[in-house]
């Protein structure tokens, strides 16, 4: 039980940050690798507000949010708009996305240097009992809001007009955008939307676990995860993120922890053979 | 005309040598002043500095004033290697550093083929001194500090003496040679006090989360747990044992004496105790951490500075007993130094493994309120 329950909080986090992979590979067929530094940059703005400005939980979350939105509309202007205008194959958008990657860490490191910071005590450390096991009460807040924001956000997507735009887009862009619609503005929105996560996803880490310029590595298994769950696909993020995540635990616990990560990276190789499309993907040729 | 010639050549040669007596003697400085270590690397750069402008105005060594050649080896294997080529083309008389076990043993077989002698800082592995294949010691190693079956020991005796614990769970770096190690040294001298490790858990490097290995040694209820990592490893796994409701008393090693374990562990780790190198409370040192605040403004960031300034001595003395700044000769008289007086107290060498005699370690107890490590108690080595 414990177990199950450990895994499902370390899914949570998976699952928040596979929510941007998906969408933006939902739009632009290509998995943007530079998702990674966006969440380190949030969780940066985070900490910059709960240490500089003493700002409380809520506040420092939405301020991340923001910045980290912000950050990621703009590293999509700089680094892919123009690629995507000359209609560039994906590959070489992803090699851009793996770029922008290295640069936002190294200029991390230059500017900020590589020192851990940890966040302010938030919550106090109080362990939560549930049906027998426990957990930490900011394990649980988390959980609960990254299951909630996915929520918001497929509502968001299914009910809104913009939502509805966006989902027209993921069929077909150059339709779409005939229809009158202006696909500049909505992919500057999505790529708001997955920074936004991302920023959530950042702050959440770094009080979790600590925040320096290679944080971002840890997107490696929300990669996995939004695989699992079918690249592309919301509710295939939100149930690959916590599958992993449970699996993961089983694995250190029941096998050895030192095979998590081959036990991990075996299933990301075997998936993309075999069952290419994740659990709800939908049917494409490309998914790099 | 061939045979004046060289004869012109060879007084040349003469003559230079003797203007170059009065030339000054070179030590190289290997040392991590970037990256994850860089809070020590500067700390010691300081250090040295400030002994050198001492030994120089007492007259240097052999009378030749002391020059210090230091480069960044950013605490990183690879580097380190290129900084010792450096250095063995520079011409140094010794090294001193680096201050970690892995970029010390990578940096050691150069330095052994260029008849330099290194003196590591804070390298506590076995293997730096000793060969790990042949089992022999080399040649041209050394260190002022401790070493992990001392450190492992003093730990295990601690917990076992002190703080009566019968149950002990480990938690190590599976890819770091200094967890391995120690892990073995702490169970090795636990059970042989009667005491039991009743979990021995592993994880990867640049891991972050240890709660599925945290959950089974939650089980097993231990008095007391190891955690022989670093300090920002050690700060994750104390606020995640806390939050599993782990509630044993936290034990570590050297590598935890960083004043940021505070900020990255908060509470969790209030209370641990850990084997420390040195102590800023320390009586012997008091003298020179007076003299490191009046210059640098600031503590000295332990127990770096204090090892690199022992390292210091032992060339110079070394140089003054052998009469000669010649890498062999050197080495020899590194080997057989016996009672000198060091910044950190008094030191032999055991010239069968290059390590030192007497070396002390203190225990330190986290006391988050106050921001200090406490000084708790001192284990006499030998």
């Amino acid at each position: 039980m414990q177990t199950l329950v450990t895994g499902l909080s370390v899914g949570g986090i998976y699952s928040l940050m596979a929510v941007g992979y998906s969408l933006i590979f939902s739009i632009l067929s290509f998995s943007n690798f530079a998702h990674g530094a966006v969440i380190m940059l949030g969780a940066y703005i985070g900490l910059a507000l709960a240490t500089r400005l003493h700002w409380g939980l809520g506040l420092v979350v939405a301020g991340s949010v923001v910045g980290a939105g912000i950050i990621s509309v703009f590293n999509e202007r700089v680094a892919y708009a123009a690629l995507r205008r000359r209609r560039a194959p994906s590959l070489f958008l992803m090699i851009s996305a793996m770029g922008c990657s290295v640069f936002l860490e190294n200029t991390v490191y230059a500017t900020i240097g590589s020192r851990f910071f940890a966040f302010p005590e938030f919550f106090r450390r109080e362990v939560v009992s549930l049906w027998g096991s426990s957990l930490s009460l900011l394990d649980l807040f988390a959980f609960t809001v990254s299951v909630g924001a996915i929520f918001a956000l497929h509502l968001f997507i299914t009910k809104t007009k913009t939502g509805i735009a966006i989902r027209a887009g993921v069929n077909d862009m150059t339709m779409c955008s005939l229809m009158g619609v202006n696909t500049d503005r909505l992919i500057s929105i999505v790529f708001f939307l997955a920074g936004a996560f991302a920023g959530v996803a950042g702050v959440f880490l770094g009080i979790k676990y600590l925040v320096y310029p290679t944080m971002g590595w840890v997107t490696n298994k929300a990669y996995i995860a939004a695989v699992i769950g079918g690249l592309g696909s919301l509710p295939g993020a939100l149930a690959g993120g916590l599958i992993l995540g449970v699996l993961e635990t089983l694995v250190s616990t029941y096998l050895s922890s030192v095979l998590r990560d081959v036990f991990s990276f075996t299933m990301l190789i075997a998936l993309l053979i075999w069952l290419p499309n994740g659990l709800m993907g939908r049917e494409t040729e490309e998914k790099i | 005309m061939k045979r004046f010639l060289i004869f012109c050549a060879a007084a040349v040669l003469a003559f230079a040598n003797a203007a170059f007596a009065a030339e000054p003697v070179r030590i190289g400085h290997t040392v991590s002043l970037t990256g994850g270590a860089s809070m020590w690397g500067q700390s010691e750069a300081n250090a040295v500095d400030m002994l050198v402008k001492k030994i120089n105005a007492e007259g240097g060594i052999l009378g030749r004033p002391v020059e210090v050649i230091r480069y960044d080896n950013r605490n990183d294997a690879v580097e380190s290697v290129n900084v010792a080529r450096r250095l063995a083309g520079d011409k140094v008389i010794a090294v001193i550093g680096p201050a970690q076990s892995g970029n010390s043993i990578a940096t050691a077989p150069i330095l052994e083929r260029a008849e330099i002698p290194m003196i590591v800082t804070t390298a506590t592995n076995p293997y730096v001194t000793v060969d790990q294949k042949t089992e022999k010691v080399r040649p041209y190693a050394f260190r002022p500090c401790f070493i992990d079956p001392f450190q492992g020991t003093v730990a295990a005796r601690f917990a076992a003496d002190r703080l009566g614990a019968k149950k002990a769970a480990i938690l190590y770096d599976v890819g770091s040679d200094y967890g391995q190690w120690l892990s073995k040294y702490f169970e090795d001298a636990f059970t042989a006090r009667g005491g039991k490790v009743v979990a021995k858990e592993a994880f990867r490097s640049e891991e972050l989360d240890y709660r599925a290995q945290l959950g089974k040694i939650r089980e097993f209820a231990p008095d007391v747990f190891f955690i022989p990592t670093s300090q920002k490893e050690a700060a994750l796994a104390a606020k995640q044992a806390r939050d599993l409701g782990i509630s044993a008393v936290l034990l570590g090693t050297d590598n935890w004496g960083s004043p940021d374990l505070i900020d990255l562990g908060g509470e969790a780790v209030d209370g641990a105790y850990f084997v420390n190198l040195a102590d800023l409370d320390d009586p012997d040192i008091r003298s020179f951490v007076t003299e490191y605040r009046k210059t640098f403004g600031g503590d000295p960031v332990l127990p770096n500075p204090i090892m690199a300034q022992d390292a210091l001595i032992m060339i110079a003395e070394a140089a003054k007993a052998a009469g000669s700044i010649e890498g062999p000769k050197l080495a020899e008289a590194l080997a057989n130094l016996k009672d000198i007086r060091v910044t950190s107290g008094v030191l032999t060498m055991d010239p069968s493994n290059h390590n030192p005699l007497d070396k002390p370690a203190v225990i330190q107890k986290v006391d988050v309120k106050k921001k200090a490590f406490v000084f708790v108690e001192k284990y006499q080595g030998r």
